[in-house]
Parts: structure tokens; sequence; C-alpha cells
């Protein structure tokens, strides 16, 4: 290295860098020091959250804890609880003094076995080191002496000095067996002491059980259990991972007491004198449905898959709740939260666990049907009927041309047979022959099943609105224009929306409708009585899915249609051909030829012109028939007579005369017949509609199925689309005052870019999007107005919100196998015709006729409840019931199970089809095992048989007195069924159960609770039996329902002969009811 | 290392001391803060304890000063002849009987609930430990309408030959329903929520009615056969009356009271309007 002189300015050494440095190193330290904090807090935001957990957890758990205490105090001093701690002292006294002289034995044995021990042990263990050397030494003599070695010091003696100062001594032997016995005594005398302590024992657990059983809340030892984890918590992340299904979820990082056992509300962890919740006390609650995630075990579903929003992230609140730009799942928003129901649960129609119903969940899917949403748009599960119908012609075709190829390859075999070399190859051959022709009878079978499903099927479909080829025989002709101008003018609740049609869409729809419709005649009626009418209008049931009166005078159901109008469009003649039965159709429809089959086609053929579920062939080729007309409402079984009456009120219920509508000749006009098919076309509605030529017409609308999912620029907001990403005052772009009302949060601020509003804003005003758009009126958005209230916009906004495609497995689609997917498709029907309008399924469910004024004194006229339905009745029975709830071919005016009510259980022509499927829905509904075998009912004795008829027909339990007899005076006060039909409907067990406690199985029904205690492990009557049950110790309650069902008619008429004025009850029953009103 | 050149070295090295000493400084901060940072923050508050006191003692009330309510409650109108009833379906049932959801005598109404229903504030009062008793006799309730205060007993009673059913249909109060055979014993029963004109009814005798008053104060009476009622130890102050009969509806007075007062308040009814 050459040496070079270092120069004077040497910036080495001259220059100090030391105040440069000072800066580096304060950067870096700071920088260090941030990224320390960063990785510690900045990047760890859920840490301050579980330190802030920590505190205002054990704070609420003290509160809790002294709740806790409390109340168990409070338990401690309940009677029950008092007399098994007095049973606890009594067996503890009783058994003490045993117990202590046991105990003083076993301490006695203990202290030998201590002292035997002690030298014992010592000596066995050299007794063992010598043995060890023996076994090892290799040589005889060493081993010998060894041996002698061991056996002397075996002989040895040695002393044991027991506790009670007696010295013993014992050579190794002796003690090994002093040892043993002392150590068996003290065994046994252990064992003795449990016997003897075991009542004491017991009763103590039995008052531990008291208390766990009692206790509404944790006990204070499970709380302090959950104090002890809180303050024992290690920050850390918590994380769900279930990998088959890709979920990683931290939620519970900040989320803690999402699966604690106590209900924890927002309230409860704000910290003392806030006014509202912080963003931690929202944090720390409780998961609100606990009962969910019992059923959806958090360890497996995660939380995203139900929520949203981004599991893995832990950096941000907005993050980890999926609310930013980069992540297309943001977390559902509270209101919409049950829209995560739909990942897993599209197919169901109602969602209820427990007793909870998932109302808005529920609520979108049965709007999204019942406004006939599903006629424009696709949604996969919406069109059962038609898609299986579709699949059965599928299976139909191939099945017949299976029959074909067999009958071919049978035929093929047999020659082969015929010509074969040997005779085992004849007769293998002929035995495959024959097998095919097995095949195909059985197939035959098949082919009559998918055959008696078709006729079904077509029985089941049915459409949103009327049929429009009915027109011409239904309407006022001038009222057709003006309902088509807006609907909701004529009609506020109208499931028909408004089309913002122009004056000249109305003319030519019109036109087409009219001129297009059927102009078959119909048979004239009489005017009927309209006050009786309206008497049967209020109380058969029509109101359970119709309404009355306007606003505030409103009374009844949404379901059908609003009939304060009514008089001011139909035709009389029609209505009364429609309540005495909707189904009857004018003409049967033929879906093969496409047209409507005539008298003249029948009569061609020389065939009556008879068309009804059994006369259900066309004509011409032989195909299926639509026979009835496509609507859900049944059959109230009404005479003509009574059908003439309520029609004849019906009538009167109108605003103006139906004369007074502007004259509409223009419907005539044949030129504007094709521009009116175009429009009718255009707006598609046949997707609702039956019309002439549209049978087969497809939908305008775009699937649904997954619209959630759509990637939000696929949504078009039209020119919104800035404002919706901005908010801000102008953010809303609907002006008209009732559309704004339809918003379920009011006018938009915030940016609503999102599904969420997307939907929301859709739905509230359908052309919203065309707004500031200039178009022509084909181009225009075609969806109408469907006059949504706030509640429904949010129901269906929710409900496609959740309308994603899901990424998880296949195995968490709930596609259950079982009776459960049997209950579901149980309430695809029991939606459909509206059941719970009149029934409750579901405790707590309200029903339509509930609600109605004239059943608040009257709740015993109220239909019955079906909460144990399936448990009740034989299912064989129920399909007959429902088939014909008159139960009757002849006696037809009537309720067959409960004629003291005035309401109707309706015949709705259930096909096939829907029978099995709701009598397996109540089966599964209650649990029941399919198929039902009956339980036999033992045959009582004469003597058993005149104890229970005594007990039957004693002052205490009067059974005729409420149920119906058959006698018809007896039955008008009547309030109960008659038990002649016990046999055949009810199932044994269920009627046990029932008379113990009818208020348990149907709350509020008229039977009363009570009749039977518990004695000795048998239900005997409650009140004083008759003298015949003296030293009966047998059940009798029991005895009661063996009766019931053995009952004969001849023995009812005796018993009820015996009871005293039947007739004068009556009277008197008519007193009360005059009196009263 | 060697340290062969001194001098300006020397000057460095001590700059670097400081510098050291600096960093050393800054370091140990650094360290103070992030050790402090890491110390646990004492609860500062602790989270709003859920301040639910065990139910409140009854607000003490002066004896001295308490005030009396009383008055007449008429009919004004011709009441229709109360409907008879004809028991004769039950020969256990015995006696005369007739309608009573209007009893008027000479223009005295009976049966009417008269209770306070404003002006008490957040007083609570203790549940009398007495039973208040409803007697079937006769096929009848006795009495037809009855005040019982929220958690008080209700003993009820068959002197009848017969069985009834007691079957209450509560708005805002549990429904139940059971059967009380001749000479069984009592049934007690209490109501939790406040609930005005809750109709009892017997399932198996149809015209058998009666309506229970649950309320929470005691300051409740029915009118007699005179229309006469009296409510006593009231406390002074400004008060809502409300009377109510079963099927004329409620009607309510505001009231004033002073110390030692006795008011007499009356109310008429008039016809129901259908």
């Amino acid at each position: 290295m050459p040496d070079k002189p270092i120069p004077e300015q040497d910036p080495i050494t001259s220059k100090s860098y030391a105040g440069y440095y000072l800066v580096a190193t304060v950067l870096l330290v700071a920088t260090l020091f941030w990224a320390l904090w960063d990785e510690a807090w900045g990047q760890r935001p859920w840490k301050a959250f579980q330190d802030e957990w920590r505190d205002r957890y054990t704070a609420f758990l003290n509160t809790e804890r002294s709740k806790s205490a409390k109340s168990q105090t409070a338990i401690e001093q309940d009677p029950q609880y008092v007399a098994l701690k007095q049973a606890y002292t009594q067996a503890y006294l009783a058994a003490k003094p045993q117990a202590e002289e046991t105990r003083k034995k076993l301490d006695d044995a203990s202290a030998r076995l201590l002292a035997a021990q002690s030298v014992f042990t010592d000596r066995r263990a050299y007794v063992n080191a010598l043995t060890y050397e023996y076994e090892t030494t290799s040589s005889a003599s060493a081993k010998a002496s060894k041996k002698k070695e061991i056996d002397q010091y075996k002989q040895k003696k040695a002393t044991v000095e027991y506790p009670d100062g007696t010295r013993q001594a014992y050579d190794f032997d002796e003690l090994e067996k002093t040892y043993n016995d002392i150590r068996a005594e003290k065994t046994k005398l252990s064992l003795e002491l449990g016997v003897v302590l075991k009542p004491a024992t017991d009763a103590h657990a039995k008052m531990d059980e008291y208390v766990s059983d009692h206790m509404v809340d944790l006990t204070p030892a499970q709380i302090d259990g959950l104090k002890k984890k809180a303050a024992d918590w290690d920050a850390k992340i918590v994380q769900i991972n279930v990998a088959e299904a890709n979920i990683v979820d931290r939620c519970e990082s900040c989320h803690m007491n999402t699966r604690e056992p106590l209900k924890i509300t927002e309230a409860a962890m704000m910290l003392k004198g806030e006014k509202k919740p912080d963003e931690y006390a929202a944090a720390f609650t409780s998961h609100p449905r606990p009962e969910l995630l019992q059923i959806h075990d958090p360890e497996k579903f995660g939380c995203s898959p139900c929520h949203q929003g981004n599991g893995r992230a832990t950096t941000s609140i907005e993050k980890a709740h999926g609310n930013y730009e980069h992540w297309l799942w943001p977390l559902f928003p509270k209101e919409n939260v049950q829209a995560g129901c739909q990942n897993c649960h599209a197919a169901d129609m109602v969602l209820v666990s427990g007793d909870v119903q998932y109302q808005t969940i529920n609520d979108g899917k049965d709007l999204f049907r019942q406004k006939g949403c599903m006629g424009c748009h696709r949604y996969e599960g919406y069109d059962r009927e038609p898609e299986e119908l579709n699949s059965i012609t599928q299976q139909i075709k191939q099945i017949e041309k299976q029959k074909i190829d067999n009958l071919k390859q049978a035929s093929y075999l047999m020659k082969e047979a015929d010509a074969a070399e040997t005779n085992d190859e004849a007769n293998t051959l002929n035995t495959q022959a024959v097998d095919l022709k097995v095949a195909n009878s059985k197939l035959d079978g098949r082919l009559q099943q998918l055959d008696f499903q078709s006729h079904s099927l077509m029985q089941d479909m049915k459409k949103v609105g009327p049929n429009l080829k009915d027109i011409r025989l239904k309407l006022n002709k001038n009222w057709i224009p003006v309902w088509l101008k807006k609907p909701t003018d004529f009609r506020p609740t109208t499931k028909m929306p408004n089309f913002r049609l122009t004056d000249h869409q109305i003319e030519a729809i019109s036109a087409f409708i009219w001129q297009d419709a059927l102009t078959d005649p119909l048979p004239q009626h009489k005017p009927g009585n309209a006050a009786h009418g309206k008497e049967l209008f209020e109380t058969r049931g029509c109101l359970a899915c119709h309404s009355i009166g306007e606003g505030d005078q409103m009374q009844g159901g949404t379901f059908a249609a609003n009939l304060s109008r009514v008089g001011e469009k139909a035709n009389y003649d029609y209505l009364v051909r429609w309540i005495h039965n909707a189904r009857e159709r004018t003409r049967p429809y033929c879906p093969y030829e496409k047209k409507d089959i005539g008298p003249e086609d029948y009569a061609k053929k020389g065939l009556p012109y008879q068309f009804d579920l059994e006369h259900s062939r066309c004509p011409n080729d032989g195909h299926e028939l639509q026979v009835q007309n496509m609507t859900v409402m049944p059959s109230l079984r009404l005479t003509e007579g009574d059908a003439e009456d309520i029609a004849t009120y019906l009538m009167t219920q109108k605003k103006k005369d139906p004369s007074s509508y502007p004259s509409a000749s223009y419907m005539d006009d044949p030129s504007l017949k094709e521009e009116g098919k175009k429009w009718v076309r255009f707006y598609g509605c046949a997707g609702c509609h039956e019309i002439a030529g549209f049978e087969d017409e497809g939908r305008i609308g775009t699937e649904l199925t997954f619209e959630g999912s759509k990637p939000i620029e696929r949504l078009d907001f039209a020119l919104f689309t800035e404002v919706a990403q901005r908010g801000g005052k102008d953010a809303e772009p609907i002006k008209d005052k009732e559309d704004l009302a339809r918003l379920p949060d009011g006018p938009a601020t915030e940016p609503w870019y999102n599904h969420k509003g997307f939907f929301e804003h859709k739905l509230a005003e359908p052309n919203v999007y065309d707004q500031g758009m200039v178009k022509g009126d084909t181009e225009k958005l075609r969806m109408p107005n469907l006059h949504l209230t706030k509640d429904q916009v949010l129901d269906l906004t929710t409900f496609l919100m959740g309308s994603e495609e899901t990424s998880l497995p296949e195995s968490y689609q709930y596609k259950p196998g079982d009776a459960r997917h049997d209950i579901q498709a149980g309430w695809w029907v029991i939606k459909k015709y509206n059941c719970m309008g009149c029934h409750q399924f579901i405790p707590g469910q309200r029903t339509i006729l509930m609600g109605l004024k004239q059943y608040q004194d009257a709740q015993d006229q109220l239909p019955p409840k079906l909460l144990t339905e399936g448990a009740r009745v034989d299912p064989e029975w129920l399909r007959r019931f429902l088939s014909n709830p008159a139960l009757s071919t002849t006696d037809t005016n009537r309720d067959g199970v409960r004629p003291y009510l005035k309401v109707r259980m309706p015949t709705f022509s259930f096909s096939d089809n829907e029978l099995r499927i709701l009598v397996r829905f109540f089966q599964a509904l209650s649990q029941q095992p399919m198929p039902y075998i009956p339980q036999e009912v033992p045959t009582l004795t004469a003597k058993e048989t005149d104890m229970a008829r005594s007990l039957f027909s004693s002052t205490a339990a009067p059974c005729l007195k409420c149920h119906a007899t058959g006698d018809p005076n007896h039955d008008k006060i009547a309030t109960a069924p008659n038990f002649l039909l016990a046999k055949e409907r009810l199932k044994p067990d269920w009627v046990e159960r029932w008379i113990t406690d009818p208020q348990a199985v149907s709350p509020g029904t008229s039977m009363p609770s009570g009749l039977f205690k518990q004695q000795n492990g048998q239900w005997v009557f409650a009140g004083p039996t008759p003298p015949t049950f003296n030293g009966f110790e047998g059940d009798h309650r029991k005895l009661l329902v063996d009766y019931i069902f053995q009952l004969t008619p001849e023995e009812q008429r005796r018993v009820a002969a015996a009871m005293p004025h039947a007739r004068a009850a009556i009277e008197s029953h008519h007193a009360a009811i005059g009196g009263s009103r | 290392m060697t340290t062969k050149k001194p001098g300006k070295g020397d000057i460095m090295n001590q700059k670097t001391t400081w510098a050291m000493i600096a960093i050393g400084v800054l370091a140990l901060c650094a360290f103070l803060v992030l050790s402090a940072c890491n110390k646990k923050e004492e609860p500062a508050s602790s989270p709003m304890a859920e301040q639910q006191a065990a139910q409140p003692a009854a607000t003490p009330i002066d004896p001295a000063t308490v005030a009396t309510i009383n008055g007449t409650v008429k009919f004004d109108g011709t009441a229709p002849k109360p409907a008879k009833i004809d028991m004769s379906q039950d020969p256990g049932c015995k006696g005369p009987n007739e309608a009573e959801n209007l009893v008027v005598d000479k223009g005295d109404l009976a049966n009417v609930f008269v209770y306070v229903k404003d002006g008490l504030g957040d007083r609570s009062f203790d549940v009398p430990k007495d039973a208040v008793v409803l007697e079937q006799h006769g096929c009848r309730y006795h009495p037809h309408v009855l005040g019982v205060m929220a958690g008080q007993t209700v003993d009820i009673k068959n002197a009848d030959p017969t069985t009834h059913n007691i079957h209450p249909t509560p708005k805002d109060n549990r429904e139940w329903n059971e059967s009380q055979p001749p000479s069984s014993p009592d049934i007690e029963k209490s109501f939790a929520r406040e609930e005005i004109m809750l109709p009892v009814k017997c399932n198996q005798h149809p015209w058998m009615k009666m309506y229970i008053n649950v309320v929470k104060s005691p300051f409740y009476a029915v009118t007699d056969k005179d229309g006469k009622y009296e409510i006593k130890g009231l406390p002074p102050g400004d008060y809502t009356l409300a009377f109510v009969q079963e099927k004329l509806g409620e009607q309510d007075q505001k009231v004033t009271v002073a110390a030692k007062e006795s008011k007499t308040v009356d109310e008429t009814f008039k016809p129901a309007a259908d």
C-alpha cells in the first residue's frame, strides 16, 4: 500500500459527522420505535380490543356473579330445595353413628397399615435385591449361597410397632401376610363407609342437581370459571380454520364474547356514563341468536359463510368487515343479515329454529313467489311444478325407448336360444330374455307412476294472476282500461303492478285480451240474499285470504284480492260460479295441441262434454288436459244458494255504479288486436296470467338466482353511477314521494353504490335508472312498479343480496335426505295455499283469523292449531281428510271433524303428489316415523268397560257435555269433535298426552288441564272417582283412552241418552248468547 | 484495533462519545416508552354495571295525610232487562241466574272497576299476602268483576256439585285452562302483569263469564249493586281515575285530592252506541 500523505483536510479525520449520525440515529431509532409500535399495535388493533374486553367483561361478570349468587340463595329457599336439604340432613344423621364407627376403624386400619408398610417395604426391597442377584448369578454354587442368604434373611424377625404401642415381631412371610391382611381390611372398610354414606351422598347430589336445574342463569361457580378465563387471557388472534371449506375467520379476535354462554348486550358492555355504545361495546355482544350457533357449529361453519366480510383481515375494522373497494363480499348490514341464510338454504321456504321464524328472509322468499316475480325472472327452485313436469316428460320418453330396446333384445335372445347348440346355453339365453320381459313390466309400473305424477303436476301448476281467457265472462268491459291505467288507484293492495302504460298501449292491450278471450255461455243465476251472504263471507273463512274494506277499515288477509270494489268490475253469474268452485274451467286446455278444447271436439268423438279431474284426457289425442282453473282458490263446499248469497253480497261492494265507467268501444276494434298482442308479449303478461296463444311464453326478465353475486359493474346504475359512489346531498335519484317512502332507510345521503343500494332503488322505483335517458317505448325498462312497502323492499333486497353463487362445498348446502326434507317440501305447499292464514303450525305464529274482530271473544271458533298434528292423527286418515275435509261424499256442506265450527276447512283438490307431501310434512314436523304402524289398543273387559263408562259420563269428567255426539240438537252446542272419529283418526299415545295436559298441546283450547294427576307412577283421575273404582290400582288415563278407542255409536248413544236435559241445554245456550250480545 | 493517530481523533472521540450518549439516552427513552406502553393501563372506569336493584321496596305513604275517593256510578239510559239464563243443561247448576253484563238497579251501575290509572308515578306497593277469593256457586262467578294486585294470589273455589273449568283468556298474561271437579281443592293462581278486564270463562257452561282486573296499586274498587265504590289510603296528588265497564268500555276522570280529603267522584255511563 503506497504511503500517501494524509491530506490536511482529511474528511475522515478532520470533519465530524457526529451531527449527521445523530440525526440519522434519531431517525433510525424513531423508525425502529415506530416499527416496533406498528408491529405490536398498529397492525394489531385487536390487541386494544382484547385489553378493553378483559376490563369490561370482568366488570360485567362481577355484577352477574352477585346476581347469580342471589338467585342461588333464592333457589335454596324453595320448599323443594329445603326438603331436599332436609332429606340430606336426615340421611346424614341416620348414617352418622355407623359412619363414624366405620371411619374410626378405617383410620385405625390405615395407621396399622402405615406401621406395617414401613417395615415391610424396607424388607421387601432387600429381598427383591437379593433375588435379583440370585437370578443374575451364573454359577450354581453362588446361586445356592444366595438362595441360602435369602432364606436366612426371610427367617429373620422384624418388629412392627403399632400406633397403639403394641409391638410384634414377624418373619418375612408373616409380615407379608399381615400387611396384605390389613390392606384388605382397609379396602373393605372404605367400601363399607361408602355404602353407609350412600343415602347421604345421593341426597347431596340431588341438592346440587336441583340448583343447576332451576338456575335460569349460570351458577356462581360457572361465572367464576369465566372470570378466571378472562383474567388469564393472553392477547392472541382467535381463529377458526376450516380447510375443507376454505374458511379462515379471525372475527373472534375482536368479537370476544360471541360464543360466551351468557346473554351480553351492547348496554351491558358500555362504559359507565356513556350515552351511546362505542365500537367496543358493539363488538363485545354475545351472538344474538345463540340457538343458531348450536345448529351451525362455528368450528365447522365459521362466521363469514353467513355474515360475509373478510374473515382473514385483522388490520382494521373496515378491512375485516370487507367494506372496501377490493373486497367483493362486504359484511351484510344488520337489517339484511338474514341474506346469509340463502347461501345454504336457498331452496327452503320457511326458516325456523325452535320457535323463532327468520321473518325477513322468509317474507322475502314469500314475496318473490306471491308477487309473481318468478313470472318474469327465473329463480332456481321457484318453478318446481313446471320443471318437474318437464323432467317427467323426459323420463317417460326415455323409459318408452328403453322398453322398445328391451323387447328387441329379448326377441334376439330368444332367437339365439332356439338355435343354441346346448340346452344349457339355450336356458341361459331364455332366462335373460325372461329377465328383460320382467324388467319391462317393472318399467310399466314406473311409467304408470310417472303418468299419475304428470296428472298431479298439471293439477299443481298455478298462476299468480287470473285467467284472462275468461275476462269476457267475468268482467265489466269498460272497467278494464281504467284498471290497466293504474291498478293501485282501483285497489291499493292489489298484486297487479303498475306498468306505466300509455293510453294508446292500454287501448291496444285491452282490445287484444278482450278479443282473444272465450265467449262461451254462462249459466244464469237468480239474485241471492246479501245479508246472509255477508254473514257467510265473514264466518266461512274467506277473510283468511281475502280482505274487505279499505285503509283503516281493512279486515282480513293479504294473500288474495281485496274485495271492497268487486261490484264495479265483476259479472254476477261468473262470480257465483267462481265462489261455488273456483277451479271450474270454461274450457279445458290441451298443452299438446296448444288449444282450448271445446264441446265441438268432444262431439266429433261422440263424447259428452265433460272434463274434470277424473275426465282429464283430450278427446282428440288422449293427452292430459288442464281441466282446472290454475288458481289456488279452493272450494268451500258451499251450496249453490250460499254461493249466490255471497256473490250477491260482494256485488254490493262498490264505490260507484259499474255503468258509470266510460264506454270503451275501441276494445272491439280488430285493428288494435295485433298491436295489443305485441305489448302483451313485450310486458310479459303471460308470466302471471293465462292468455290464449301465450301458454308457452318464455320469461322476459333476467335470471335472479345469483343476482347477489353479480359484479357491481354489471348492475346498471345508468346516469347515477357517480352520484351513488359519491353520496352527499344529491345522492337520491328518486323524486316521486310514494316511491321515496318505499326506501327502507329513507332518501340516500351516504354512498349507495353497492348491491343493497341498487336493489332497494330498483324495487322502490323500477324505472329509476331510466331517469334522464332518451329512450323509445320498446327500449324503456319494463319492470313494473310493485308498489311495495318499506318492509317488503327490505325483505326482497335481503333475499336478492343473499342470492349468491356459493363457494362453500356441496356438503354445506342444506339438502337433508331425512324427515327435514319432508318438512321443507311441505312448507312449499303450505305457503302455496296459505294454510297459515287459518292454522298455527309453529308456536307463536299468528294466523290471519286470530287477528279478526269476530274471533276476539270466540277463540274456540278458530280453526284448530296444528302444532302436533303429525303426532295426533293417523297419516292415512289425514290423507283422506285432506282430500275430502267433509269426510263424506253426500253430506258435504260441513266440516267433517268439527261440524260446530262456522269456519270451513276447504277442499283444495290437492293432487296425489301434494297429499303425499302434506302427510309426510305433518309426520316429519312432529317427528313421527313413516310409514305409521298403528298401536294396538287392548279390548277392555266388561268390568273395565263399566268403570271407564262411569268415569266418561261422571259429573267430574262430563266428556259428552262438550264433545259432539251426532245428535243434531246436542251438536249445536258442542265445541269438540265426536269421539267416534277417534279410532280411525287419532294415535292413542297422543290422546293420552292430550287428556293429561291439553294446554301444553294446543294452548288456549277449550279442553281443560288438570283432569289427571300422577300417583304411584300411574295417572289417576284428579276429581272424585265413581264408586266402581274402589280398589282399582290401574292407570285411569289409559283406561279412559282405551274406552274411547273402542266406543261404538250404540254405546255413545246410550251414554248420551243418560245425560239429562240435552234439549234444554240448547235453549239455555241460545239465551246466553242472546244475553251477551 | 490500534490507536495510532491521536490529535483530531480525540475531538471526534469526544463527539462520538456525546453521540453515543445521545443514542443511548434515546434508546433508553424508547425502551422506557415501549415498556411503559406494555404496562397495562389501569381501567379508567368500569363498564356500566347493569343497575338492576332488586324489587324496589314499597314507597312509604304517610298515613296521616291519606285521602279517600268515593262515589257512585250511574247508567244514563234504560238498561235492557237482563237475559234469564236457563241452566237446565246441567242438573248441577241450581238457582236463578241471569246475564250480568250490565247490572243496573235504579240507575246505579254495578260491576264497574274503578282504579287509579295514572298519577302514582313510579311508586311501588307491597303485594298483599292475603288471597282474593273467586267462588263458583250456582254456576256463576262471585264476584263477577274482581280486582287483584299483580302477583297477588287468586284463590278459586268450586262450591257446585258439577265440574267447572277456569279459563282466563288474557292479552298480556299467560293463558291457562284448568278443570275443577266438585269438592276438589282450591286452585291458586296469580297474574304477573297489569291487565284490565281480563276475561275468564268456563267452557262447559257457556254463560259463565267474569273479569279479573290486575293492577299494580292497591287503589282500586268495584262498584256494588248500588253503584258505590270507595278507594282509601290514597296519598294526596293529581290522578287519573278510570272507570271500566265490560261492555261500555273505559271512561277517565282527572282528580286532585288534598291531604286527608274525602272526595266524591261520580261517573255516568251512557248506553253503548250500537
